[in-house]
Parts: C-alpha cells; sequence; structure tokens
C-alpha cells in the first residue's frame, strides 16, 4: 500500500533489455518533501529507472508509483506528469526552436505554470531568449532545460544527472539554483547522480543503486549515524570470518587488515573481539565511504 | 501546441513538396505545346500496326491519349510525374516523430509533457494528412489557372478529382511511413522499404491491373470513364487507418 507521504515509490521492480537485466529489483521510497540523490555508477540502473517512473519505459516486471499513482498506466502517467518536472540527461530540447518560443511551447502544458519563476530564472540564468537552441553551449542549454523544469508549478522534480558535462563552476550555478528553489518551494526533488559530493551538499535522503539493484536507502543523517567503519588489524594475515551479527554490510579482507562495514555497531563488538585482533578501529563514514562499500565487489 | 511543433517539424519538408508539386504541374501545362510539336514526328515513325497488346501498343495508346490537352496533362502529370513524385513526398512527410527525437535526444523531454504517445501520434497525423491533402489538391489546381496561357482549357473539376486520387493514395503511403518511423528512428529505412513497396506496388498492377494502387492514385477510371474509383478509396483508407491504428499501437508498447 502506497502512503500518500511517499512521491515515489517501487517495489521489486525489475526491467530487461534484449538479454541485459538494466533493473533487478529496485526497491525505492522517496517521502514527499524530501531532495533525495538517486547515487550509482554509471550503467547502474538511474536512468532506465526514471525513464521507467515517468513511463517512458515499461517495467519487466514489478511496481512503481508516482504520486501516488501507478508509473506503467499511460492515462495515469500522463496525468501525473502535470505535476513533474524532469530533466534529462542529455538536456536535449528542440534544436528548431528560439529559447522563447521553447518556454512559450512548455507553459500551456503545465496549469500551473509559474509565471514569476519564468521572469526570475529568465534573467538569473541570462538566457538568450531569441537563440535557437542549437546555437546554445552545454551550460546554457541544461539552464533552459532546468528553466522549463522548475517553472511547472511540480510537486516532483526528477532530475537525471543534472550536472552531468558541465564545469565546476557552472555545476556550482545549477546546484545553487536548486537548493533556492527548493527552499522557496514545497516540492520533492529526486535527483540522480554519481556525484557524491552534490547529493552530500543537498541531500537529505539517499538511494544507492548498484547493478539495477537498490543496495542502500533511507536519510542522510540516519545513514550515516547508523554506518559505521571497523578496522581490525592482525599479527598475521587476517582471517576469512563469516560473520553473523546483524547489520554488516560488507566485510573486505586486505593482508593484515580487515575492514568491516556495519549499520548496527552494538551486535558487532563483542563478535570482532572473539576475533582477537591486534587493534579494533571504528570510525564513522562519510557519503563516500558509505557508497563505494555498498558498490564495490567483495574482496 | 503540438500542432506547432508538428508543423515546425515538418514545414519544410511540405513547402518543398508543395513548390517542386506546383512547379511540375505547371510546367507539364507549358510542355503541351512542346510536345504537340513533337507528337507528328513521333507518329510518323510508329508504324501500324500499333494496336492492342505489347510495348507498341502501349506507345501508340500513349501519343493517342496525348493528341489532346486533357489527355496529355492526365498522362504526364497524373499519371507519372504527381503520383512518383507524389508518393515521395507522401512518405518524406509520414517519416520523424518520436523514434526520430529520440535519436536526436528531444524524445525525453517530449515525453515528460503531460501527454500521451497516442495524442502526440494524433497531431502529428493529423498535421501530416492535412499536408498531404494540400500537397494532393494545390498542383493539379494551377493546371486550370494557367491552361488559358496556351490557349486551353482544363476543369477545375476535374483536377479536384485527381486532386483526390492522388490524396488517397498519397494517405497511404504517409500512414506506411508513419508506421515504418515507430520501427525506425532514421529516415532511410522507411524511405526505403516504402519504396521496395511502391515497387511491388508497380509490378502488382503490371500483373493483375484490377489490384492497381497507381491507377486509383492517376484517377485512370476518373479519365477514362468520368466515375471516380470509390473501392480504391474505401480499401487505401481502410490500409492506412490499420496501419495507423498499428503505428499507434507499436509506439505505444515502444521503450525510449
Amino acid at each position: 500500500m502506497v502512503s500518500d507521504r511517499l512521491a515515489i515509490e517501487t517495489v521489486d521492480l525489475w526491467k530487461r533489455y534484449g538479454d541485459v537485466e538494466a533493473l533487478r529489483g529496485v526497491d525505492l521510497q522517496v517521502p514527499a518533501g524530501s531532495i533525495c540523490g538517486f547515487l550509482g555508477r554509471n550503467g547502474a540502473g538511474k536512468t532506465t529507472t526514471i525513464k521507467v517512473l515517468l513511463g517512458m519505459a515499461r517495467a519487466t516486471r514489478g511496481e512503481a508509483r508516482l504520486l501516488g499513482q501507478p508509473a506503467g498506466d499511460a492515462a495515469a502517467n500522463a496525468d501525473i506528469r502535470r505535476r513533474v518536472g524532469f530533466v534529462s540527461d542529455e538536456k536535449d530540447l528542440y534544436d528548431y526552436m528560439t529559447v522563447r518560443e521553447m518556454i512559450a511551447f512548455t507553459r500551456p502544458f503545465f496549469p500551473r505554470w509559474r509565471a514569476d519563476l519564468e521572469q526570475t530564472y529568465r534573467q538569473k540564468f541570462e538566457l538568450p531568449l531569441d537563440r535557437e537552441i542549437k546555437d546554445l553551449s552545454r551550460g546554457t542549454r541544461t539552464k533552459v532545460a532546468l528553466l522549463l523544469a522548475l517553472c511547472r508549478g511540480a510537486d516532483l522534480l526528477i532530475l537525471d544527472e543534472p550536472t552531468a558535462g558541465l564545469d565546476p563552476a557552472m555545476a556550482e550555478d545549477v546546484l545553487q539554483a536548486l537548493v533556492g528553489h527548493v527552499a522557496g518551494e514545497e516540492m520533492t526533488v529526486f535527483f540522480s547522480s554519481h556525484q557524491i559530493a552534490e547529493v552530500d551538499q543537498i541531500a537529505d535522503h539517499v538511494a544507492i543503486i548498484d547493478a539495477g539493484r537498490t543496495v542502500l536507502a533511507g536519510p542522510l543523517d540516519d545513514l550515516r549515524e547508523r554506518y559505521q567503519r571497523v578496522q581490525l588489524v592482525f599479527a598475521g594475515d587476517a582471517p576469512t570470518v563469516t560473520l553473523l551479527s546483524p547489520g554488516v554490510v560488507r566485510v573486505n579482507r586486505q593482508g593484515r587488515v580487515l575492514t568491516i562495514l556495519t549499520r548496527d555497531r552494538d551486535p558487532l563488538m563483542a563478535e570482532v573481539r572473539s576475533l582477537a585482533p591486534v587493534s579494533i578501529d571504528w570510525s564513522p563514514v562519510t557519503l563516500k565511504d558509505i557508497f563505494l562499500e555498498s558498490v564495490r565487489t567483495e574482496d | 501546441m503540438l500542432w506547432q511543433k508538428a508543423w515546425l517539424e515538418t514545414r519544410w519538408r511540405f513547402i518543398s513538396a508543395l513548390v517542386i508539386l506546383t512547379l511540375m504541374a505547371g510546367g507539364n501545362v507549358y510542355d503541351y505545346l512542346a510536345t504537340q510539336r513533337l507528337l507528328p514526328m513521333l507518329n510518323s515513325t510508329i508504324t501500324p500496326p500499333a494496336q492492342g497488346p505489347g510495348l507498341a501498343g502501349v506507345i501508340a495508346e500513349a501519343i493517342e491519349i496525348q493528341k489532346d490537352f486533357r489527355g496529355f496533362i492526365w498522362f504526364q502529370a497524373f499519371k507519372q510525374n504527381l503520383t512518383q513524385m507524389g508518393v515521395l513526398f507522401a512518405v518524406l512527410l509520414g517519416c520523424g516523430g518520436l523514434l526520430s527525437e529520440a535519436k536526436k535526444g528531444s524524445a525525453l523531454f517530449t515525453l515528460s509533457l503531460p501527454i500521451t504517445r497516442k495524442q502526440l501520434l494524433g497531431v502529428r497525423t493529423a498535421t501530416g494528412l492535412a499536408q498531404c491533402f494540400a500537397i494532393a489538391m494545390i498542383p493539379p489546381l494551377i493546371i486550370p489557372v494557367l491552361a488559358p496561357a496556351i490557349g486551353q482549357q482544363f476543369s477545375v473539376i476535374d483536377s479536384l478529382a485527381h486532386g483526390l486520387c492522388l490524396f488517397f493514395v498519397g494517405a497511404l503511403f504517409f500512414s506506411l511511413a508513419s508506421f515504418l518511423s515507430t520501427m525506425f528512428g532514421d529516415i532511410w529505412r522507411p524511405l526505403l522499404v516504402a519504396f521496395f513497396i511502391a515497387c511491388g506496388a508497380a509490378i502488382l498492377q503490371v500483373v493483375v491491373p484490377e489490384l492497381g494502387l497507381f491507377r486509383v492514385m492517376s484517377g485512370e477510371s476518373y479519365f477514362r470513364t468520368g466515375t471516380l474509383p470509390w473501392m480504391g478509396f474505401v480499401t487505401t483508407a481502410v490500409l492506412a487507418s490499420a496501419l495507423l491504428y498499428s503505428a499507434a499501437e507499436t509506439l505505444e508498447r515502444r521503450d525510449f
């Protein structure tokens, strides 16, 4: 049962393209009002998940809901898109239109179009209104795409790699615009990225996907609090162990060192002591640590 | 706004088609005088018996038909130029759409708009059919306008009737291209497949004249007997509808 408080929910979402399983069980729960970073390596399934959510691709199996409506229902999905702003990873728009025509084309589709924001972003982004889209730089095209998404008066903003291909200064501009916008509006933002720093900078929730599966999801603060890394150093080679404590996410063995990532420190404490290491070192983890540990193949 | 998008995407193809077909139809009017000067020479080189079946018979009939202005226009414009080029332009107008947009990268923006794929295809189809109608009806109408300049007359009703014949079969090829464009993202494969299908239809017409698609398109029955090819209209309309329905279903199932 989908809660009203969830802007996005997927349950065991699978998607196959020919012989390739692009999604192999994606479970997402994005609370309404959150800024959720959707992290994953290139080819992890981020774009495919977004396409399924927006009805651009059909799930092979599983369930996807957007603002409480089934994503797979063509008519319902078209209706939902009235309340969703979207920026694709390529930011490709209609080459043959000018920026002004592009805005004029998009505006009538959205009854809640924010003319005030349109005016604000036209000036803030310094958009060349009479230039054709095909003549714009990638950065300016991103800004046009962002304006078209932000002004829709949407309840949910879905951004696929919003800063991909931008130089750091332009990426920062885009992120700042996004943060500024969200601060003043009641909306949910779901954005995919493989840039951990930018997720860390603006997200309050995170979902990590790897090889088509959700490997981790939750509020960022909660993850930072729960996740701990313990490093055990042994006199000789670290033993090959199967840890029985609940919450163990990943165990890496390298020479004399055994590194364990856990999302529940307490039950693990007694078990690591029983291994009789020379030293035990507990440390908090960063989002980068959580991400890398989550997507790293086990040694 | 979808209408504007469909128009902007196809306007140059449409305008090119309209200009080229109109120039061809107008050119055929002025060709009449030159051809009339050549026909007596041609008559003297074709020796009887040049009747009945066979190539000589076909040539003799072609010469006979083109002796008067109405026959010349039908043979040159409606049976050949406007039919052949009309098929080409109808196919070109039918090419494109979401899959082609996907190649250019803008399909995801289009698909993020609150509209269904059927609405998108519907608007594009309606725009394309309106354009097909214009390129089928306007060029023939230039003929009665220009004919008095060379001392001839051509009925507006005849132009409209032939225009209708061009439209129905043109719409079929447009629908074929629309359907193929839901399977191929480029313009070349729909064009190539449509070309082969047109060649197949031309061969079929030689073998089974009753199934002559291009006889419907040239309005041969109207030229010879004054009767519009109603059965041909119905058949092409049914086939076009089936192709458009298939296009909608294919597009609905496609992943982007």
